[in-house]
């Protein structure tokens, strides 16, 4: 794949280097004093962080005023985080990730709800049949698509998601509901849902000790939870030998052939992982959105997902956090932005605005011609670099 | 050469063929003889209907192969170049009050110009560069172009009418067919033929070829190739908003027919095999005519041989992928590949 441009390769590398000064900066100069292992599970406290901020953040006033937003943007971070491990980190671009969502959407929405000849089965046996579904299928898909190139691979996932879409709006037997989805009854025991706000409601407080811990009942802190320990996983993956070898996929396929990977073998696996991870996500999302519903098994979800991926920057695994960031809040913020003032005149602006997506689609086409590998994160991590060497300058 | 030389031929041909593929083309042939002696009538109109949704296909694949093989770009914003070619036949034929025939001529025209305007502001910088990163651009594109669309002509479903000339039906014998899907198939055999002899009999086609063989030594010569390339772009991009007026005319436009037409546009490439033109066009009939025809035959199937689970409803939209798996698993680099092309 690499060895086609040239150029592409030195670039590649050139961000590795960059990449490599940058964490050499990170345990000299002004962060000398922070301990190594800062510098080491950056990445695990930066989830941390970014968990516990995101919430306040997105409920500031000015920004977009309400909370429930938070848990969705945690949902499809973890989604396009796991697409990443396939196309940023292995570069297997699959255009048909929604359907590994829908099986863990619709797995979990059907056992809950008991919808067709399903009786009612509870989350986790719904959330774990789809997770394997999506493992099974990603397995299958991949051994028979992987060896292909990447162009048949895109066109392939393509296809499977879309003759998935089909199949779940053909209604077979009646378990999936056809267009309308499944709504019904699509909540687990433990989840109370009040006004649209969930609750969790597995520990039984004692009355004495709800006003103490009664917050811990959050649907946000449940997802938050799971983002956590799911993201701590891939981000395992992602550092492992196994990472490091479809980092080297990635970067030269033959000279990593070359040097005794079964890359086939590998690209198998990694599609495996990345599809048992989106239906975890999917899992997730139908309790969040009641149910399983069928836009999320469209084309435009996995299209999205690719979007977001390369807005964010792909070769970061905090890629994906900036780019679903960006993606969710410039939606929500620009669909309620109305008026533009400018002082002297105020124009109404809200119908241009509610077609955002040509707005994104043009950033997008920048960042894929200026450097498609780094998106947002990317350039701020570099910006972050040159300013943190400014102020070393200064400091010294 | 004679013809006993030919018979020997088709003979060592016919040896070749295994006992599988043979029992496999017998059970072919008698499920469409079933399907025809059940409902001739519905089976010939049916034959018809898959015969104009391949001819669409094949419009909207040239387009996409020629992009493809030629240039190695694979053009994701092709199904929404079709799309704005029927979005803007219905600005022709309603909002400006023109003739059908303009529409014709002058949708094809507009979407060539912003075919160009693609190519030469983003699509020019990825020469050479991996092909991923051009689906990625394009597939941006695609973004701006679906929501420019939606933004202009909205969301609900428009459709406008056919000239009066091509209203009556033409009368086959055992079922009437309307005489504008005979036109769509005369236009996209016209448009084929022209595209062929194109590139294959005319030096503009041969330096086409030859920049893509080997692009260095064709500029060497004296061949302006960045000119061609925009050319060839122009082209590709008139015929998908050609196949999009037609379209149109009969079935009506909406804002997500460019999706639609372009994942089966995919699987036709597929199956017809990356870079091969003649493949495209068989694959688009035969998926065309697979998608179609399998209803009706599995409802003569059904009748036949008395088991009615054979007759599954709402087949025909899963048609195409079965089609493409089945291809993939006997012979992955599809009907008409050339090894190696983008593998």
């Amino acid at each position: 794949m690499t060895d086609a441009n040239p150029t592409s390769t030195d670039r590649d590398a050139q961000t590795d280097t960059e990449r490599g000064a940058h964490s050499e900066t990170t345990s000299s100069g002004v962060f000398s004093r922070l301990p190594d292992w800062v510098g080491r599970y950056r990445i695990p406290i930066g989830l941390v962080l970014f968990v516990l901020l995101l919430r306040p953040v997105v409920a500031l006033p000015f920004l977009l005023g309400f909370e429930s937003v938070a848990t969705t943007i945690l949902i499809i971070v973890l989604f396009v985080a796991a697409f990443n491990l396939l196309f940023g980190y292995t570069g297997l671009l699959s255009f048909g990730h929604a359907m590994f969502f829908g099986f863990g959407m619709y797995g979990a929405a059907i056992a809950m709800s008991g919808h067709g000849p399903a009786p009612e089965l509870g989350f986790l046996v719904g959330a774990v049949v789809g997770v394997a579904l999506a493992a099974f299928v990603g397995y299958t898909l991949g051994r028979l698509t992987v060896g292909k190139g990447e162009i048949y691979f895109a066109f392939l996932t393509l296809a499977a998601a879309e003759a998935v879409y089909f199949i779940a709006n053909r209604d077979p037997f009646g378990i999936t509901g056809g267009s309308n989805g499944i709504s019904g009854g699509a909540q687990p025991g433990w989840i109370e849902s009040f006004r649209g706000e969930l609750t969790v409601t597995l520990i039984p407080w004692p009355d004495a000790l709800v006003d103490v811990f009664g917050w811990l009942d959050d649907w946000y802190l449940l997802v938050g939870l799971v983002f956590l320990l799911a993201m701590g996983a891939l981000w395992q993956v992602v550092r492992s030998p196994f990472g490091r070898s479809l980092i080297a996929i990635r970067e030269n396929e033959n000279l990593a052939r070359a040097m005794g990977i079964d890359t086939a073998r590998y690209k198998v696996w990694a599609f495996t992982i990345s599809g048992a991870f989106s239906a975890l996500a999917g899992a997730l999302m139908a309790i969040n959105n009641h149910g399983a519903s069928q836009e999320w098994l469209s084309v435009f979800t996995s299209g999205d997902t690719v979007l977001m991926a390369v807005l964010g920057g792909v070769h970061y695994f905090f890629g994906a956090v900036a780019g679903v960031f960006v993606w969710e809040f410039t939606a929500d913020y620009l669909t309620d932005f109305a008026v533009l003032d400018l002082g002297f005149i105020a124009v109404d602006i809200s119908r241009e605005l509610s077609h955002w997506q040509f707005l994104l689609g043009a950033v997008f086409v920048v960042i894929v011609l200026v450097s498609p590998n780094d998106g947002i994160w990317g350039y701020v991590r570099a910006y972050a670099a040159r300013g943190w060497a400014r102020i070393e300058e200064v400091l010294r | 050469m004679s013809t006993s030389s030919i018979t020997n031929r088709s003979r060592e041909l016919l040896a070749d063929v295994s006992p599988a593929w043979f029992a496999l083309a017998l059970a072919l042939v008698v499920a469409t003889v079933a399907g025809f002696a059940h409902q001739p009538g519905l089976f010939v109109t049916q034959a018809v209907g898959g015969l104009v949704y391949g001819a669409i296909l094949v419009l909207i694949t040239l387009g996409l192969s020629l992009i493809l093989g030629l240039m190695g770009v694979v053009n994701f914003a092709h199904g929404a170049l079709f799309m704005l070619g029927a979005y803007l036949s219905y600005s022709v034929v309603v909002a400006w009050g023109l003739p059908f025939w303009t529409a014709l001529l002058v949708a094809p025209i507009l979407v060539g110009v912003v075919g160009v305007l693609i190519e030469v502001t983003v699509l020019r910088r990825l020469y050479g560069s991996e092909p991923i990163v051009g689906l990625l651009a394009t597939f941006g594109l695609t973004m701006m172009l679906d929501e420019a669309i939606r933004y202009h002509w909205g969301t609900t479903p428009l459709g406008y009418a056919k000239p009066e000339v091509l209203r009556q039906s033409v009368d086959l014998g055992i079922t009437q067919v309307a005489s504008f899907r005979l036109f769509m198939v005369a236009v996209a055999t016209l448009v084929v033929a022209a595209v062929y002899v194109l590139i294959s009999r005319t030096d503009f086609g041969l330096t086409v070829r030859a920049g893509v063989q080997d692009g260095e030594m064709t500029e060497f010569v004296g061949v302006n190739l960045p000119v061609r390339f925009t050319a060839m772009f122009f082209l590709g991009s008139a015929i998908a908003a050609l196949a999009g007026v037609l379209q149109a005319a009969e079935y009506g436009v909406n804002s997500q027919m460019g999706q639609t037409f372009l994942i089966l546009a995919f699987v036709v490439v597929v199956v017809g095999g990356v870079g091969s033109l003649f493949g495209s066009v068989v694959a688009g009939i035969l998926i065309g005519e697979a998608n179609y025809l399998a209803p009706v035959i599995l409802a003569g199937l059904a009748e036949y041989t008395g088991i009615a689970a054979l007759n599954i409803s709402g087949i025909r939209g899963l048609v195409p992928y079965l089609v493409m798996l089945f291809i993939l698993l006997v012979r992955p680099r599809g009907l008409f590949g050339e090894e190696g092309l983008l593998e």
